[in-house]
Order: C-alpha cells, then sequence, then structure tokens
C-alpha cells in the first residue's frame, strides 16, 4: 500500500497504471467523505436545533452512516410499473456521474489530482452543467407529476444558476490569467481571491448552493411542495446514488473547488516552499481540507436556517440580481486589468471595485425586499377597525 | 440582507447552547405521580384479595366501553376474613379501546382501580392486538408488585384550602359511602402500610 | 387523466395547445396538516383552480357525545381538537355548565384559564414550527417551537396527567387540584415560552426569504373573511379586531389587561405576525391571572352525582386558537345530550382556501394552507 501511495506522489509508473490507481483513491476518499458529510450535517444541524443528533450506531453515532448505507443497499429497489424503464434506472448515474467527473480535475495537493488540466475550471462548469439531464431524465420517466414538476423546476433552475457560476469562475481567471486550477493557486500566494473578488466569491456560494439544490434553493426537491422531486419514486440503492453520493459528493468538490479557487487552497498562506520537504503534502491537505470544511459548514448553516425560495423569485434572484452584477464584474475586471500595470495598485482597484459592487447588489437586495418598518406595522395594529 | 444574518445569527446562537434531548429508550422522564397511563386494579394486602367486588360501576360508565367484569361470592367472606360478600371473577380491559378518561378510577365506589402512573403504562407495543386485552392477573400484577408511584389528589386540595372550612371531598361522582375513618387512602400509602402490618395469614 | 366527476373540468385549448394539470395534494402528503386532500389543476406552477376534500378524520364525534352523559363526552372534546385541548373543553364544560346552571368557584375558573391560555401558547407554537416547514427551513423552526411546546405539555402532564387527551375540565370545576409548585412552574414555563418566542421570531420575522415567501400570499379583505365565517387571527390578520374573549368576555377573561394583536393587510405574513404576538399576549394573561389566583375549592359543593340538565339549548362559543370554536347543546332533561354540534373554526377558515390560493403558485398553496392552522380532526369532526 506503501508502494502504491508512493507512486502516486511522484515516482514514475505507467500512464494508464498511475490514472486507474488514482482514480481508485480517489473513489475510495469520496466514500469515506460522503459518509462523514452525512454524520456532520445531521450532527451539526442536530446541535443547531438542540438535538443531539444520531448517538446509537458506534460511539456518538459515528457509525450512522455505515448503518444507513447497508439499510440503503438491501432496501427493494421499486421501480413504478408505468415508468419508463431505461431512463429511470440510468438517471441516477447520469446525475452522478458529472459529479464525479469534476472531482477528477481538482488538485487536492500541488501537483496532485487525478489529471492536470489546463482548461481545468472550464472543463468542470462545462461538465457539471450535465446533471440536470438526470434530473430530467428521472422526472420524466417516473411518470408521475410530483415528479415532472421538479424536473421541470430543476431544469429552470440548474441551467439558470450554470451562468453566475461561470460568471464568478470566469472573473477569477480573469485576475489569474489562466483556467489552469494549479496556475490560479500558484498566483494567490499572497492574497487569496476571496479578497481581491468578494462579490465572484458569494456568487459562487449563492450559486452553489442552487447547483446542488440545496435549502434555500431545495426548490427541484421540496419536500413540503413536490415531495422530493424527480426523486419521488426512488429508492433503495438508486436513491442512494442520489441523495448520499450525488449530493454530498457535489457538496464536497464544490467546496473543495470554492477553497482552491477562491481560499487559495494549499498554496495560501505559507506559498509552496513547505517546512517538510518530502512531506509537504500533509500540510497541504490539511490546508484544504479546513478551507473546504469551513466552506462546507458554511453552507450547511446557511441551509439550516432559510425557508426555501419560490421559483419565480430563485429565478429573478439569478437572471436579476446575480447575473448583472457577475457581468458588471467581468467588464470592470477586463478595465481594471488592462489599465493598471502595478500590481498593488491593480489588486487594490480589484478589490474596491468588487467590495463596491457587493455592497451595491446588497443594497439593491435590500431594495427589492424591502418591508414595512415594524413601527409601520404596528401603527396598523392600532389603527385596526374594531367590532364595536 | 439584514434580516438573513439576523436569522443566522439565530441558528448560531442555538448552536452554542445544551441539546434539550434525551436518548429516550435508555434514559426515561421521571413521570408526574398523577400520571395517567392505562387503568389498573389495586390489590388488598390486608386480606390478600383485590379491592374490586365486580360491582361493574367502571364497567357502566365506560366511554368506549373497553371493560368486561364478572363477579362472583367471596370464599374469605364466608371464612369470616373479608368484609366483601361479592368479589371479582373475571375483568379483562382492551387497553386499545381504553381512550384513558380517568372515569373508571372517578366513579369506583372501593377505590379498586387506579391509572397506572409508571413508565410500563406506556412501553405496551405488542406485536398482536390481541395481547392488549388484559386478564385480571395482569391487571393486579403491577400493585402486587407495590411500583405505583403516591398521590393523593385530596391532599392536594387540603393544601390549596388550608385555613378554610373544609369542602367535601367533591369530585364529580365521588363516592358517598367512602369508608367512615376519614379520607380514603391513596393507592401508594395504603400499599406502604400494608408492607409494614405483617399480611393476615 | 381522470374522469372523477368532482374534480373540475380540465381546460383545453387546441390553439395553445396546453393543457392543465391536475395535481393532488394529500390525503398523505407532508404539507398538508392532517388527512387533508387538495387538489389542484395548476397551469405550470400557476394554480388556475383548487379542489379541497375532506371527510378522511370523519370519527362522528357529536353523534358519539349524543351517546354519552356529559362527562364522558369531555373526553371526545380532545380528540376533535388536538392541539387546544384545555380549550375546547373549557368551551364543552362552559356550555354544560350554562345548560345545567353551575357556577364554578374562583379557583377553578382561574386554573381553567391560565390552562387555556398556556395551551393557546403551545398550540402557535405547533404552528410556528409547522409554518416554517411547510415553507421549508430544514426543521429549525420545529425543533425549536417543540422545544418550547415540549415545555408546556410537560407541565399540562404534571396537572393534568396526560400530555395531549387531558380530560380534565368538568362541568363545574376541574376534576382534581393543580400541584403544589404549580405557580411558581407556570411563571417559568411562561418565561421559557418568551424565550422560544424570541429565538423564532429572530430565525424568521425579519427574513428576508421568509418575508418574500409569506408578504402578499394568500390576501383575505376583511368583508371576504366575514363572508367565509372566518374567525381567529385569520380574520384578525386582515385587520378587524374581533376577538370573543375581548368583545364577548366568557369565564373570567374581563378581568385582564391585554392587547388583541391585529394584522393590516389579511395575508400570511400577518396571520404569522399575529399568532407570535398572541403568544406574547397570553403570557401576560398567564402571568395577570397566576397572581390573582385565589385559595379555595375547586368544583361547587352541591354537586350531582349525574348531570341531568333541565330541557333547553344553549350555544357557547370560546375564542380558541383557530378562532371562534362553538358547542351547541340540546338536552331533553336525561344525562346525555340530545344533540351536540360543534362550529368548528377550522372548517370556516379553511372554506377561504380557495378563495386565497387561485391566481397563486404551487408553493403557495403550501404556504396559504400552512397559515390558516388547520387541525383536521377538528375540521371532519
Amino acid at each position: 500500500m506503501a508502494l502504491v501511495l508512493w507512486g502516486l506522489f511522484g515516482v514514475d509508473m505507467n500512464v494508464w497504471l498511475d490514472a486507474f490507481l488514482r482514480l481508485q483513491l480517489i473513489v475510495i476518499v469520496m466514500t469515506v467523505t460522503v459518509m462523514a458529510l452525512i454524520y456532520v450535517e445531521r450532527k451539526f444541524v442536530g446541535r443547531i436545533q438542540m438535538r443531539l443528533g444520531p448517538m446509537r450506531t458506534g460511539p456518538y453515532g459515528t457509525l450512522q452512516s455505515v448503518a444507513d448505507a447497508v439499510k440503503l443497499l438491501t432496501k427493494e429497489d421499486l421501480r413504478p410499473a408505468t415508468a419508463d424503464f431505461w431512463l429511470f434506472e440510468l438517471a441516477p448515474y447520469v446525475t452522478f456521474v458529472p459529479v464525479f467527473m469534476t472531482l477528477l480535475a481538482l488538485p487536492f495537493m500541488e501537483d496532485w489530482g487525478v489529471r492536470d488540466l489546463q482548461l481545468g475550471l472550464f472543463y468542470i462548469v462545462a461538465v457539471s452543467g450535465v446533471t440536470v439531464i438526470g434530473y430530467i431524465m428521472a422526472g420524466w420517466a417516473s411518470d408521475n407529476k410530483y415528479a415532472l414538476l421538479g424536473a421541470v423546476r430543476s431544469a429552470a433552475q440548474l441551467i439558470s444558476y450554470e451562468i453566475p457560476l461561470i460568471l464568478a469562475v470566469l472573473a477569477v481567471s480573469m485576475v489569474a490569467g489562466s483556467l489552469n486550477l494549479n496556475d490560479i493557486i500558484l498566483q494567490q500566494d499572497t492574497i487569496p481571491n476571496a479578497l481581491l473578488q468578494p462579490l465572484p466569491f458569494l456568487i459562487l456560494l449563492t450559486a452553489t448552493l442552487a447547483e446542488l439544490s440545496r435549502r434555500p434553493f431545495d426548490i427541484p426537491i421540496g419536500e413540503s411542495e413536490v415531495v422530493g422531486g424527480p426523486w419521488v419514486e426512488y429508492s433503495g440503492i438508486r436513491w442512494s446514488i442520489i441523495f448520499a453520493l450525488t449530493e454530498y459528493a457535489g457538496l464536497w468538490g464544490m467546496a473543495v473547488l470554492g477553497s482552491l479557487v477562491f481560499l487559495g487552497g494549499w498554496e495560501f498562506p505559507f506559498g509552496t516552499s513547505g517546512f517538510w520537504g518530502d512531506f509537504d503534502f500533509l500540510y497541504q491537505m490539511a490546508l484544504v481540507f479546513a478551507k473546504s470544511s469551513f466552506l462546507i459548514l458554511t453552507m450547511m448553516l446557511i441551509s439550516a436556517t432559510f425557508p426555501r425560495l419560490r421559483i419565480d423569485q430563485l429565478m429573478a434572484f439569478c437572471w436579476k440580481i446575480l447575473l448583472p452584477f457577475g457581468f458588471l464584474q467581468i467588464v470592470i475586471n477586463g478595465i481594471v486589468l488592462m489599465y493598471l500595470d502595478s500590481e498593488v495598485t491593480r489588486d487594490i482597484a480589484l478589490f474596491a471595485t468588487s467590495g463596491a459592487l457587493l455592497v451595491a447588489m446588497a443594497y439593491v437586495t435590500y431594495l427589492a425586499t424591502r418591508q414595512p418598518s415594524r413601527e409601520a406595522r404596528v401603527a396598523a395594529m392600532v389603527a385596526a377597525r374594531s367590532i364595536q | 440582507m439584514i434580516g438573513v444574518l439576523k436569522s443566522l445569527t439565530a441558528t448560531m446562537g442555538t448552536f452554542m447552547r445544551k441539546p434539550v434531548t434525551i436518548q429516550y429508550p435508555t434514559e426515561h422522564r421521571k413521570v408526574p405521580e398523577r400520571e395517567r397511563a392505562f387503568p389498573i386494579l389495586l390489590w388488598d394486602f390486608n386480606i390478600d384479595e383485590p379491592f374490586c367486588t365486580g360491582c361493574h360501576a367502571c364497567e357502566r360508565a365506560c366511554p368506549v366501553e373497553c371493560m368486561t367484569v364478572t363477579m362472583r361470592d367471596n370464599p374469605l367472606f364466608a371464612e369470616g376474613k373479608s368484609k366483601r360478600r361479592k368479589i371479582i371473577d373475571e375483568f379483562y380491559i382492551d387497553y386499545g379501546r381504553c381512550m384513558r378518561c380517568n372515569i373508571c378510577v372517578e366513579v369506583c365506589n372501593f377505590d379498586a382501580i387506579a391509572m397506572n402512573n409508571t413508565w410500563s403504562g406506556h412501553e405496551l407495543s405488542t406485536v398482536d392486538r390481541k395481547e392488549l386485552i388484559l386478564d385480571l392477573d395482569q391487571l393486579l400484577d403491577l400493585s402486587k408488585r407495590k411500583d405505583l408511584q403516591a398521590w393523593d389528589p385530596a391532599a392536594e386540595t387540603r393544601a390549596s384550602t388550608e385555613g378554610r372550612p373544609q369542602p367535601p371531598i367533591a369530585q364529580v361522582g365521588a363516592t358517598e359511602d367512602a369508608p367512615a375513618a376519614g379520607e380514603p387512602l391513596t393507592v401508594a400509602e395504603r400499599s406502604a402500610e400494608e408492607q409494614d402490618s405483617p399480611p393476615t395469614p | 387523466m381522470t374522469n372523477d366527476p368532482d374534480l373540475p373540468a380540465m381546460t383545453y385549448d387546441p390553439e395553445l395547445e396546453t393543457i392543465d394539470l391536475n395535481i393532488n395534494i394529500g390525503p398523505q402528503h407532508p404539507a398538508t396538516h392532517g388527512v387533508f386532500r387538495m387538489v389542484l389543476v395548476v397551469d405550470g406552477e400557476r394554480v388556475e383552480d383548487l379542489v379541497p376534500h375532506i371527510g378522511y378524520m370523519h370519527r362522528g364525534a357529536e353523534k358519539l357525545s349524543e351517546h354519552m352523559d356529559y362527562r364522558q363526552a369531555i373526553g371526545y372534546q380532545d380528540r376533535t381538537e388536538y392541539l387546544a385541548q384545555f380549550n375546547a373543553e373549557l368551551c364543552y364544560v362552559q356550555a354544560v355548565e350554562k345548560l345545567a346552571g353551575l357556577v364554578p368557584p374562583e379557583r377553578a375558573e382561574y386554573i381553567r384559564v391560565i390552562l387555556a391560555e398556556l395551551n393557546r401558547i403551545s398550540s402557535h407554537f405547533m404552528f410556528l414550527g409547522a409554518f416554517g416547514t411547510d415553507l421549508g427551513v430544514f426543521g429549525t423552526s420545529f425543533t425549536y417551537a417543540f422545544r418550547e411546546r415540549e415545555n408546556l405539555l410537560d407541565l399540562f402532564e404534571e396537572v393534568s396527567g396526560d400530555r395531549l387527551m387531558y380530560a380534565y375540565f368538568r362541568p363545574g370545576g376541574v376534576a382534581w387540584d393543580v400541584p403544589h409548585n404549580f405557580v411558581e412552574r407556570v411563571k417559568w414555563v411562561c418565561d421559557q415560552a418568551l424565550i422560544g418566542a424570541k429565538d423564532l421570531d429572530t430565525l424568521l420575522t425579519d427574513n428576508e426569504i421568509f418575508i418574500a415567501r409569506t408578504l402578499n400570499i394568500g390576501k383575505l379583505s376583511i368583508e371576504d373573511a366575514i363572508d367565509f365565517g372566518a374567525s381567529g387571527p385569520v380574520l384578525r390578520a386582515c385587520g378587524l379586531k374581533f376577538d370573543l374573549r375581548r368583545d364577548e368576555p366568557y369565564s373570567i377573561y374581563d378581568r385582564f389587561d391585554f392587547d388583541i394583536p391585529v394584522g393590516s393587510n389579511g395575508d400570511s405574513y400577518d396571520r404569522y405576525l399575529v399568532r407570535l404576538e398572541e403568544i406574547r399576549q397570553s403570557v401576560r394573561i398567564v402571568r395577570q391571572a397566576i397572581d390573582q389566583m385565589p385559595d379555595g375549592p375547586i368544583l361547587p359543593e352541591k354537586l350531582p352525582r349525574a348531570l341531568r340538565p333541565a330541557a333547553g339549548e344553549v350555544y357557547m362559543r370560546c375564542e380558541n386558537p383557530r378562532g371562534e370554536y362553538g358547542i351547541y347543546l340540546i338536552s331533553r332533561g336525561s344525562t346525555q345530550p340530545y344533540r351536540l354540534r360543534i362550529r368548528s373554526s377550522s372548517f370556516c377558515n379553511l372554506a377561504a382556501l380557495k378563495h386565497m390560493t387561485v391566481g397563486h403558485y404551487v408553493a403557495d398553496a403550501v404556504t396559504i394552507l400552512g397559515s390558516i392552522d388547520i387541525v383536521l380532526c377538528e375540521v371532519d369532526r
């Protein structure tokens, strides 16, 4: 095992064998991560709600995910009699494979990913857009009105939010001057992109929540409206592929992407020249882990707090607020990068403009959601008609 | 935007607080003395027989008709050991029907029936509904083991009316022919008294 | 697709080639509290028509009560209105008292009012939690609300012996006296309820997403609300200051100082606000009542063993958490009521559902149904 790992971390090897071993490692790590994330989310949300969370299986319920997995795998895999066989059976895989494919281009450590792609960022946003096809397939094939409604909602939502997501990473790649993730990370050795580009960072967080169909953007699968949406008819292993693997692997992948692109990945704040020579990868791993954990916990906190938006409000937020400000950010970035040569002034200008845009976006959102003040409400209460 | 941040402070605030849940099957909340689970019958340790004489008062008063009572002559009365002329022969309560309204306890003239005020009255799940129909032995079991908690509703009333003329115990359907020696003892007081005195042979 | 004659005919426009979709929500659906069923006719996401179906929970509580004496029927009031049991019992026992000419002692009146108001708080907590879940909060509002409801239920259990089906009020008073530490416990529970209300207030009231989902959703004008027979928070949210505790004081409600929260808009948001504020007002009432509560007997001294009211009829109405809860009793001089009729507040409020929902989106239908706060047992009886 040690030999295999060593091979993965640098020793020359047959290129196919190397790729295969790396893929295997990713699969194992992903499975473990997904199980851990399910446990963490249940515990974290439990504490937010002043519950204990899972406590029975294993010490402090740590084996809860294992128990869930066993239960889901042994459950009957139901399919409605009127369902479209192929579409229904394949939809979970069509949903999951793009999520898995995004993991292949992520550099988790210095020079360590499955593949270092020159157009890594482009690849990731391109591939993750395929997920929506699985949603529509499932929704259509289930022969269920809730599923159909959920599929139509997810089509609208996922495709719409793809655009702000692309704009956000595009703004960063403009600053970095590259679409290669390694280059983007290397460029953040002193200042992470989240500081230079706070608005795209926020857009990315929002769009990620929407892309993953997490609360408050879980409109396609909203339990209280469409009862699970496209996945209403699924059970057993197929449902676990959708729910566990796709949702949490997607969460993990997007959090790692966010931590690499915006929070400096393994580069910030210690730089590439490590303290431990050959064992640099340990602290690099720890850095990426810490940053992505921060993002994941933030997203979990957000999902545990907010009510679900309605589909038209969601679309309005995307098209009327996120999208214009995303475009503005790109235009301003272009001007700043074109006319400012000095690195310091450039950084300051980038931070100032993006920060200003962020404030402007917050203000526009505030204007759009403005409501009568408490005093006005009290006045209305006092002025109410009495029956006498 | 401000309201959204305010919501986040609420969830983060509760994240810091202590969880309020307990781990139920291994950890039980203490139930109050006046807990009303399901009706059970009480055992007279003095004479070693049930208090119940099978008078059908509870059976008639039960809104859901979940009780079946039959009566027989008391052999101990013939021997002179007991004052009860008649004694319960068979007693069935269908816990599946019972709606735990406490009326059977209130109408009982002999304080022979009480509501189970322990956890054993709540954890009664079975695989078959037939097992929820309890017979006389099962109904008397808890009282024989002296597991009931003490509770005296009359004492509460006395406490609240201290220093005032004592009103009669005026529960709806309260008995007119209560034992002459003051207040009727409660379930657990009675069994505690019994514990001290040796059971009559 | 379906040939059910009850369902509205689907409109078909050959020119546009679109067809309205019938979506069946309920009786088993996460958002229909209980077993309510509604058939939505949707054009895309927009609701074109709504047909409510009730009756899945019909147990014949009125008919059952006609075969029981006046005391036995108390238990069925709990089961009819299972979120505000004390309020329902209060209404019933007051109707019987009116019929039989019983006057409960002071202490019993205070105990009843305290418990009924605490029950109003617990019912409103249930609403706040479930409403958040209807809107898609991940159980957070639900657990916040249930934490406080649990305190209240613990208190009710200590008083009456049961957590849900109290059967504690009796014609003429209450079954037995409250525990020794009742006053301290009630004070503590009131403090906790205010903390819980504050948590929910912080979590939801100012949240822009929450406001976007509820403001101007399901608007009802005062005139429409009166026409539909709506009452309680649904009516007060429209801006009409109508509360039976104030306008037609029963029991001892005229002794307390409290405000009647009203909305201005008649939408889901106002209904939420009215209920949130009613929690605080109920705490005010309970605090006043617990200070004034006298010692004394809990049942009248002369109480007949079996109630045998003289022939006659009586209608008693009370302000329950969900609105006006009425009991209409006819006696023919026997131990059993000749007729017992329940005027259900949820049923009348539910009548306005279609009026409020049509034209909104599917997600709003769930919001509006949640904002009415129905209890299906009370609707179907």
